[in-house]
Parts: structure tokens; C-alpha cells; sequence
């Protein structure tokens, strides 16, 4: 039977940047850390990386008015309900959960990182040390404990909240009509709905490296769709038109002189 | 070089076939090992050769010999396989397979469909080596690039494996007398006078 759905909801408007969730990640699954270079941010890892599976992205914006803001977003797998990464690894390795989220089965990945490519979010990590892929797996260990993941619990401010998927897009559009105008709900709407939804204090577009309209890529869907099946489909064809060439023309058989005008071949 | 004792003509000469037979091998074992990460449901195809993760290795160097095998095969039979204008009319008639048809424009050394077959297997086969190339290490390429490369990927391995069993018929049972051709090399000489009676003509006199 299929467990509840859960929805990890980010209120990007209570959030202080503190990076309490990157560091609560990194210490539950263990991932050390890697040295990086001051690149004129507080943003740090500059990126996602294989051993930082969530990061909180700091940018500057200013609005149409001339208002400056700090915009502080908590970036991370987002758990799709039409997970294009599922759709394309060839191991199992990436599965959908009971909760509905997207878990790593990492002893299973063979490292052909295509789903790096096909996520429409850009979060699937490679390690060539170990020729496999890391991304968050929202605490499935924990969840499966009837624990909270480890960055919700680290969270000082209450941005980071999880509950079953209904009551939190409900939490999510109260939030939202209590705040001003701009302010926009995140994730129900595209990818059959993500498990991790943001509200957002700004419109979509403002934030770096978050699509406004995220979909399986076109290339994933004719490739798995279309191509996938017509490779079976044209070979198994080829080969019954084949049987019948065979069976009522017959094989094509030598013939000592050619210049005889007409011939049943 | 011909055997007027048993009437044969040698049609290959020993490094067309061993090329021949690298390209086929490694195109098949691609084909084969590919199935397998294409249908996850397919596993019998991993445990045959160590698992998926062996399968990604072994798909990966079958598709660089592959690569090689085409190079060499292109450069060997491309003016054999240069299309000239009786092709048209051997298309037309469907090169006499498919139904009752008046005599064929007389062949050189390869017919209009060989010559297709051979095309085809160059531009996808050059397709697939290049987009497996990339996804190999899709992350030193843009997105697009990478993305639109497993698609491609997928589409060239649909018509080869579809024209290779098209090749599988006519080269062995739909075509007695053929497969010679690539095994010793040596077909009768009545089978050159069916299937390539001007390069016959043009190379070997009739034992008198």
C-alpha cells in the first residue's frame, strides 16, 4: 500500500540563510567537505557539489523599483512526481519512494550519469572517485523512522517544515495570501508536482538557476517514449517482413545468364 | 584471383572481410549490451556478461572499436559503394526482390541497396559514436548537447539494428550462395553473373 505522500515546504521568506540545513546534511549522511575558493559570496560551496546535496544560494537582486533585496534560496532535489532522472537511469538505481520522493539506491548506480543531464533542475552530482551519482534522498532512512530530515530539525526559523502533501500545499497558499503580492507558491504546479515546494517572496524568474516552467526535456521523452519502444518494434518488423519475403517469394536464387529479358526472381 | 577448377571467383580480399567482421562484431555487441540498458527489465543481458556496471564498460570499448572498424570500412568500400545513375532505376524496380520486375540495370560490385545499407550504417554509425562520445562525459558538454545526444543515441540505434537485420536476411538465407562472400571469400561464378556481373566482367575472362 502506498504510504503518505510528504511535501518538504521551503518559506524562502522566513529564512536567514544560516546554513544550519547545509551543515545538519552533510554531518546525517556523512559527506565531508571540500575546499573552495572566496568568489566574492557567502555563498559557499559555490555549487551543489557530490558531498553537498543542499545549498543555500545567495544573490543580490534588485526589483523594477530599484529595491535591493539578498535573496536566499535552499536549493536541493526537488522530488518529481515525474521524475525525468527516474525515466532515464538504466540501473533502478533512482526510484520513487512510498513517500513519493526520489531515493538513490547507490550500490545499484553504474555512474553514466544520465540523469545529470536529463533533470530539468540541475541536481544530480558526479563523483569520479567513485564513478556514482550523489543528490538528496530527502532522509528516506529518517522519514522511513517517522523522523524529520536532518535540515528540517536544524532549521532555527521554521522555513524548512515537512507534512503530508495536501495539508502542506493548503500551509503553503495560506502563507502566501497572508504575504504581499509578489510572493508565490513553488512546485504543484509543473513535473506532476514536486515534493519540496518553496514559497517564493519574489516572482520565479528573480532567482538564479530556478526554472519558472521545469519539464521533462523533450529529448528524454522522445527517447524514451518513442525510440525506445521503435527499436523492438522496427527490428521485430523488419525481421517478420523478412519471414514473409521468405516464405512466399523464397530466396533469391543464382541465375547463370542475365540477358533474358523477364524473370521471376 | 579465380579457381577455374571449381568455377569460383574470389569477390573479398581477407582485410575487407576481417573489417567487415570487426564492424559487425562490435556493432552487434553494442546492440546487444545497449538492449540491455535500454530495457531494465532485460536483466538476463547484464547477469550473461557481470552486471550493468561491466555492461557500461564493455558497451563503451565495443563502441570505440566500433568506431575504428567504421573509419576503416569507410574509407575501404566508399567508391564501391558510390551511388551512379542506373541506382534510380534498381531502387525503382526494388533491386527484383519484391515483386515480378523486367531485368535490373546490371550491377558493378555492390547493388543500389548495399550501397544504401552502407550509407546509412556510415551517417548513423557516425551519428552514434559521436553522441556516445558525449555520453561518455556528458558534464564537459553543454546541456543541450548532452540531452540531445542520448535521444540521437537511441534513433541510430533503431536504424541500424532495424537495416541489420535487413543485412542478416539477404547476406545468409534470403540470398543462397552469399555469405561466402565474408566467410573465404570465394562465390561461384554464377552467383557474380546474378549479383555483380559488370565487375566480373571487368575483372575475370570466362575460362575458356
Amino acid at each position: 500500500m502506498k504510504k503518505t505522500e510528504y511535501i518538504k515546504l521551503i518559506d524562502t521568506t522566513r529564512c536567514t540563510a544560516c546554513r544550519g540545513c547545509q551543515v545538519a546534511c552533510k554531518q546525517w549522511n556523512e559527506m565531508p567537505a571540500s575546499r573552495t575558493r572566496n568568489f566574492g559570496s557567502y555563498q559557499n560551496p559555490p555549487d551543489l557539489q557530490w558531498n553537498t546535496w543542499t545549498l543555500i544560494r545567495f544573490q543580490e537582486y534588485a526589483d523594477k523599483n530599484g529595491d535591493f533585496k539578498w535573496l536566499f534560496r535552499k536549493d536541493g532535489c526537488m522530488h518529481c512526481t515525474e521524475a525525468a532522472c527516474i525515466k532515464v537511469c538504466p540501473s533502478g538505481a533512482l526510484y520513487h519512494t512510498d513517500y513519493g520522493t526520489v531515493a538513490l539506491n547507490r550500490s545499484a548506480c553504474i555512474g553514466c550519469k544520465a540523469c545529470v543531464s536529463a533533470c530539468p533542475f540541475d541536481i544530480p552530482r558526479y563523483n569520479q572517485a567513485t564513478d556514482k551519482i550523489y543528490k538528496c534522498d530527502l532522509c528516506y532512512t529518517r522519514l522511513h523512522e517517522g523522523q524529520k530530515p536532518a535540515c528540517v530539525l536544524s532549521c532555527p526559523t521554521g522555513a524548512i517544515t515537512i507534512g503530508e502533501k495536501k495539508a502542506m500545499i493548503e500551509a503553503a497558499y495560506n502563507r502566501v495570501a497572508k504575504l504581499d503580492g509578489k510572493a508565490t507558491v513553488y512546485g504543484d504546479k509543473f513535473v506532476g508536482g514536486t515534493h519540496v515546494m518553496y514559497i517564493l517572496s519574489e516572482n520565479p524568474a528573480a532567482y538564479d538557476k530556478l526554472p519558472s516552467n521545469p519539464k521533462v526535456p523533450a529529448s528524454v521523452i522522445l527517447w524514451k517514449n518513442l525510440f525506445k519502444p521503435f527499436t523492438l518494434i522496427g527490428m521485430g518488423a523488419v525481421a517478420g517482413m523478412a519471414a514473409l519475403h521468405y516464405l512466399i517469394k523464397g530466396p533469391h536464387e543464382v541465375h547463370e545468364k542475365k540477358e533474358g529479358g523477364e524473370h521471376d526472381v | 584471383m579465380s579457381d577455374t577448377v571449381r568455377d569460383m571467383v574470389r569477390v573479398t580480399d581477407p582485410i575487407e572481410r576481417i573489417s567487415h567482421w570487426l564492424l559487425a562484431g562490435s556493432c552487434l555487441f553494442c546492440l546487444f549490451t545497449g538492449l540491455g540498458f535500454m530495457f531494465r527489465t532485460w536483466g538476463f543481458i547484464p547477469s550473461l556478461l557481470g552486471g550493468l556496471y561491466a555492461l557500461k564498460w564493455m558497451h563503451i570499448f565495443s563502441g570505440v572499436v566500433f568506431g575504428f572498424a567504421l573509419v576503416h570500412a569507410y574509407t575501404m568500400w566508399r567508391k564501391d559503394c558510390a551511388f551512379e545513375p542506373d541506382d534510380a532505376q534498381w531502387i525503382k524496380q526494388g533491386g527484383g526482390y519484391l515483386w515480378k520486375t523486367s531485368s535490373l540495370p546490371p550491377v558493378y560490385k555492390y547493388n543500389a541497396g548495399q550501397k544504401l545499407f552502407f550509407w546509412f550504417v556510415v551517417v548513423f554509425g557516425v551519428l552514434i559514436v559521436l553522441t556516445g562520445l558525449v555520453m561518455w562525459n556528458p558534464l564537459a558538454f553543454p546541456v543541450a548537447v548532452a540531452r540531445w545526444s542520448y535521444a540521437l543515441h537511441a534513433l541510430s540505434a533503431l536504424v541500424i539494428g532495424s537495416f541489420f537485420v535487413v543485412h542478416l536476411y539477404l547476406g545468409t538465407i534470403g540470398n543462397p550462395g552469399t555469405f561466402q562472400a565474408m566467410t573465404t571469400g570465394w562465390c561461384s561464378r554464377a552467383w557474380c553473373e546474378t549479383h555483380c556481373p559488370r565487375w566480373l566482367a571487368d575483372h575475370y575472362k570466362k575460362p575458356e
